[in-house]
């Protein structure tokens, strides 16, 4: 094998090397960045050799196991764990009395709680944990303790927490905050409009469904804590670890290399992480404590159910004068934005220059909400996208063209109204309603002469999202061996979205080195560098960036080298297939292999930093889905038939992990839209009802059309960073369930205010509509 | 969790019938139901009695009568794939084919589909229900969207099962083996109304097996079919269904029977709609009229009316089509 195999692939050229402390420009033309390579884990990820966090298994580990409080509301009064302790395989047991285990636990920066917090604000709180040889003989010790509970009455339905008399979560009202926003002239506004319509909506509570469940190994040696956490974010495990625990950060160490997804509610440690920790202590064994998927319903978090009310008002020719939103919502027993971001895509997705909203959060006896694939936006959108359906419709304008006429160039939310680096959502509106054609499929669904059961619908929403830039800080090391390959080195998760896959990209672009000889470490306090958690759509923007500094950092040095070698400037001196060379004169390069200081010092160590965002600029993703349906118009089926997704991201860093997201981002869509809503027992004993795969719908693959086509705007966006990426993840679930309604509506004249679009709604609405002639 | 308890594997029903000596003593077919209860607690347990070494509760045959032996074993996924009962008995494959997903149908069991236990989530959950010998339905002021509209009493549980309403409509029979030696029950009075004995769901003892399933051969102009509503397209139980098996004699209604899923604590025969359309021809007005017969003696709780105007959509719309077979 040549030296050249070896480093480079034939025409695998890369970019120019900018010089040293200069920004890098945007690629011209890529070689690897932007096609459908497959993800450089799948064969450990298909073929099961993947080590999972909850796969570890170490040498003398036991199992832990969690008490959890049966009541909506209760006060500990005592746990005896005597019996308990003594039985067979049992190594540790903690409660709120054991000393070590007295620790604060934070649910939000508002109210302040304990680990074992005596006072049970929801079903599921933790009142004590055990660790045992085997799971089973945990599980036995959980039913041989015995607690004694006063129980009080409780409140686990928003509507029902501001009533006269109602159960106090927090020993007032249960009023968490009121958040109001404002600008123009709001009641003038709608005096200037032709039409005004207004409606109530309500989302439901999504729960959340990470494949992988929510837990830890820990492992202690000496004073050093060691902990194998599925997680978005082993930085930010660690450093709510070592402040609960009172650790230096240096003693705590999580490793998350591979993980089964999070959508928000991994973004933190869980007290099952403490808990593992504490029980690994005190039985000086190493500990697996992954919570069943029961607990994870009741404990890990959920997208809050919102209630909204949206006026609007608008003019003959489209133009939006109005629009007055207010929302109710709740994030459960501690405050946890239980409306956070409901209102931001009234405040900002079209223009309109007279916006009101109010937001009031209020607290209830349920497990504490999570952030969940782009908080608030979903139920925003259900609103406002079904709202411009109605509007288009009283203007007699269609749905397409009045979003068309309301596209802001810079962010009226914002402070400051920044402008968008780029906008793309016109593009993703005239694109998609091609690729769908959308004219044609409407003007066929609104045909009379329709008369039997089954009837045809199209829909469409648009959204974006509220940051898609990513953001400092990320550091990320990449090392180059004499051999030509290279190791890529970062703190960053990959959640499943291809993280590794993109930056393996990026490095492959940069330095033209062949995937299969990138090996990445990455998601490792202990041996990557810092990184915030994966979410927000901000990995691909955050990342990307970094590792592409790193690369031209490796760059540079390999000048450097050669430069001395050949005893020119490295101004004069080009990279090539895996060679350096004058630019004036190829014929004398010399390839990166035969450096000699290379091979005398054996590595080059790139380090790249992610640099600030521009300043005064809204870095935004855009999105719009069409849709179409089949409704059974007698029993209230409905059957998606296909989705067109475009989104405007920016650059396509990998178009297979571009479109997955796009997939996955519909089909959670889907979930929210048709089939997913916790339930719970609230006006007996206050208990989750569905905390199971059964009960709890997730939509299954006949769920989803087979028909579900991904349409890219693929623009480098220059001006966000020296990739050109936009975050992708979470544009891509927020305008489903609306454009699913708009259909639903377009097909029967019945406008769901309320998810989910179940056949119990529709049916009973259809059978309404047809007494009322 | 599962909780402790030993396991048999038996190789003949008379031993398997010996290890049943206690109501805590689980026979496991599919085990689909089984593992379930026994993680959720629904039941005790101390002996789990595989019947999966039984050969002789396998298989699909025909009988020399010209009806079908089906062994308790029987897969859904056989069932449903079966050209002799697709051909023949198209609601029973209908029935197997809409239950479940295919993972579940690959290891659930016909028998073990109509031994399966209520799906109501209190019943399953936590709570010391009427059922489980406690004092109090949940069900009856809580959340009940998934609960019964006919047959109700005191407990408001639906059956779950696909396959038990394709087989009362077809007349089918079950043989059941026990301590007392066999016997043979039509699957109409196999099920045990809450009227009847709120803490059982069949007419089987602790210590009877169910061994198979007899179907008559299929009269003289039958016709047959399922229909299944549910909240997911796949691994969910009705939200309402309508097995229908008539006998056409030319285009008339010459005999039959209408079987309701979703709808009742045991697959509910709506003899309302029968009595429709007995010696009728399927018009818009005899449809019409069956579709109102259907939930004529309903009575909705709370949160499951929507249930009403669903029968008489699927009541109509299967009849309607049956009658163009």
């Amino acid at each position: 094998m040549s030296k050249k195999e070896i480093y480079a692939v034939k025409g695998l050229s890369v970019p120019e090397t900018p010089a040293s402390a200069q920004e890098p420009k945007p690629w011209k033309q890529t070689q690897m960045v932007g096609k459908g390579i497959p993800r450089v884990d799948a064969y450990e990820r298909v073929s099961g050799t993947a080590v999972y966090p909850s796969d570890v298994l170490l040498p003398d580990m036991i199992y832990g196991a969690v008490l959890r409080c049966p009541h909506p509301h209760a006060q500990v009064k005592k746990v005896d764990v005597e019996a308990a302790s003594k039985m067979p395989g049992v190594r540790a047991v903690i409660t709120g009395d054991t000393p070590e285990a007295r620790v604060e636990w934070t649910y939000s920066k508002e109210a302040r709680s304990s680990l074992f917090d005596p006072h049970c604000r929801f079903e599921g709180e933790p009142v004590a944990a055990v660790a045992a040889e085997t799971p089973y003989q945990a599980e036995d010790a959980l039913r041989a303790i015995r607690v004694e509970y006063d129980v009080l009455p409780f409140v686990v339905d928003e509507r029902d927490a501001l009533k006269e008399n109602a159960p106090s979560v927090h020993g007032a009202g249960n009023v968490l905050k009121t958040e109001k926003y404002e600008r123009g002239q709001v009641d003038r506004g709608f005096r200037e409009a032709d039409v005004v319509l207004e409606e109530n909506y309500r989302t439901e509570c999504q729960l959340h469904t990470p494949m992988e469940l929510h837990g830890c190994v820990a492992k202690w040696d000496g004073d050093r804590l060691t902990l194998w956490e599925s997680t978005q974010g082993v930085y930010a495990v660690q450093a709510e670890v070592a402040e609960v625990l009172k650790l230096p950060l240096s003693k705590v160490r999580v490793v998350g290399h591979y993980m089964g997804g999070g959508f928000g509610s991994k973004l933190k440690a869980g007290k099952y992480t403490v808990i593992a920790a504490l029980l690994a202590k005190k039985s000086a064994r190493p500990v697996k404590l992954f919570l069943t998927r029961e607990e994870t319903y009741l404990a890990v978090g959920n997208r809050p159910p919102n209630n909204m009310r949206l006026k609007a008002g608008v003019k003959k020719d489209g133009t939006l004068t109005a629009l007055d939103f207010s929302c109710t919502g709740t994030g459960g027993a501690y405050p946890s934005g239980g409306t956070s971001l409901v209102d931001w895509l009234v405040r900002d997705l079209y223009k309109c220059p007279n916006v009101r909203t109010e937001c009031t959060d209020i607290a209830i006896h349920t497990g504490p909400a999570r952030p969940f694939r782009a908080p608030g936006h979903p139920q925003g959108a259900w609103v406002l996208e079904q709202m411009m359906d109605a509007l288009a419709e009283a203007i007699k304008m269609d749905p397409v063209e009045l979003r068309l006429k309301n596209i802001p160039n810079f962010s009226q939310g914002k402070e400051g109204n920044p402008p968008y680096s780029s906008t793309g959502l016109k593009q993703c509106l005239e694109e998609g309603a091609k690729a769908f054609q959308w004219k044609v499929a409407r003007s066929k669904a609104l045909a009379p002469g329709e008369t039997g059961r089954i009837k045809r619908g199209v829909g469409m929403a648009s959204c974006l999202w509220v940051v898609g830039g990513g953001w400092p800080p990320s550091t990320v090391i990449l090392k180059l061996f004499p051999d030509g390959s290279l190791n890529l080195n970062m703190g960053a998760s990959d959640i499943g979205t291809g993280t590794k896959t993109v930056m393996a990209l990026v490095a492959a672009e940069e330095l033209g080195i062949p995937l299969g000889k990138i090996e990445i470490e990455h998601a490792d306090t202990g041996t990557t560098q810092y990184a915030t958690p994966s979410g927000g759509s901000k990995t691909v923007p955050t990342e990307a960036p970094t590792v592409r500094a790193a690369a031209i950092s490796v760059k540079q040095q390999l000048l450097e080298m050669a430069s001395k070698e050949l005893k020119l400037d490295a101004a004069s001196l080009v990279f090539q297939e895996g060679s350096i060379a004058p630019a004036k004169d190829p014929s004398k390069s010399v390839k990166i292999t035969d450096l000699s200081e290379l091979k005398k010092r054996g590595v080059v160590v790139g380090i790249g930093y992610r640099g600030p965002n521009p300043e005064n600029k809204a870095i935004i993703p855009f999105a719009a889905q069409f849709c179409e349906v089949e409704v059974n118009t007698k029993t209230g089926e409905v059957k998606i038939l296909r989705f067109v997704s475009t989104n405007d991201s920016g650059r396509v860093m990998d178009r297979l992990t571009y479109d997955s997201q796009v997939i996955g981002g519909i089909t959670m869509g889907i979930g929210l839209a048709m089939t997913e809503y916790r339930v719970l027992d609230r006006d007996q004993t206050g208990r989750m009802l569905n905390r199971n795969w059964h009960d709890y719908k997730l939509p299954t693959a006949l769920d989803v059309p087979l028909e579900m086509t991904s349409l890219p705007v693929d623009r480098e966006d220059s001006q966000a960073n020296s990739v050109g990426a936009k975050g992708l993840g979470e544009p891509v679930t927020i305008p489903t369930a609306p454009a699913i309604a708009n259909a639903v509506y377009n097909a029967t004249g019945i406008r769901i205010t309320e998810t989910p679009i179940s056949p119990e709604r529709l049916c009973r609405l259809l059978a309404e509509k047809r007494k009322e002639g | 969790m599962l909780p402790n308890f030993s396991y048999v594997r038996p190789k003949s029903l008379d031993e398997a019938v010996r290890h049943l000596d206690s109501p805590e003593n689980r026979i496991h077919a599919g085990g689909t139901d089984l593992l379930g209860c026994l993680r959720e607690r629904v039941f005790g347990v101390a002996k789990i009695v595989s019947l999966s070494g039984i050969q002789e509760l396998k298989g699909i045959t025909e009988t020399a009568e010209g009806g079908l032996r089906i062994g308790a074993l029987a897969t859904l996924r056989e069932i449903a794939e079966s050209p002799l009962i697709r051909s023949k008995y198209p609601v029973l494959a209908q029935g197997a084919a809409e239950a479940a997903s295919p993972q579940l149908r690959n290891q659930g069991t016909l028998g073990g589909n109509l031994c399966q236990k209520p799906r109501c989530w209190y019943y399953r959950g936590d709570f010391h229900c009427l059922r489980k010998g406690g004092d109090l339905c949940y069900a009856m002021v809580g959340e009940n969207a998934f609960h019964c509209i006919l047959g109700g009493d005191a407990c408001y549980i639906v059956h779950p099962s696909d396959t038990a309403p394709a087989l009362v409509a077809l007349g089918a029979t079950v043989r059941i083996t026990g301590a007392g030696g066999p016997r043979t029950v039509p699957v109409e009075e196999f099920f045990v109304p809450p009227t009847q004995d709120l803490t059982r769901e069949t007419v089987l003892e602790h210590n009877e097996i169910l061994t198979e399933i007899l179907l008559p051969p299929p009269p003289q102009g039958l016709r047959s079919s399922y229909r299944k509503v549910r909240a997911r397209r796949s691994w969910d139980f009705a939200l309402a269904g309508v097995a229908l098996a008539l006998q056409f004699r030319g285009e008339e209604v010459a005999g039959g029977r209408v079987v309701l899923s979703g709808a009742a604590p045991i697959p509910w025969r709506s003899v309302e709609v029968e009595e429709v359309i007995l010696g009728k021809r399927l018009d818009a007005e005899t449809i019409s009229a069956a579709a109102e017969a259907v939930v004529k003696n309903a009575e909705p709780l709370a949160q499951n009316d929507y249930k009403l105007p669903l029968f008489r959509a699927i009541v109509e719309e299967e009849l309607s089509a049956i009658a163009k077979v």
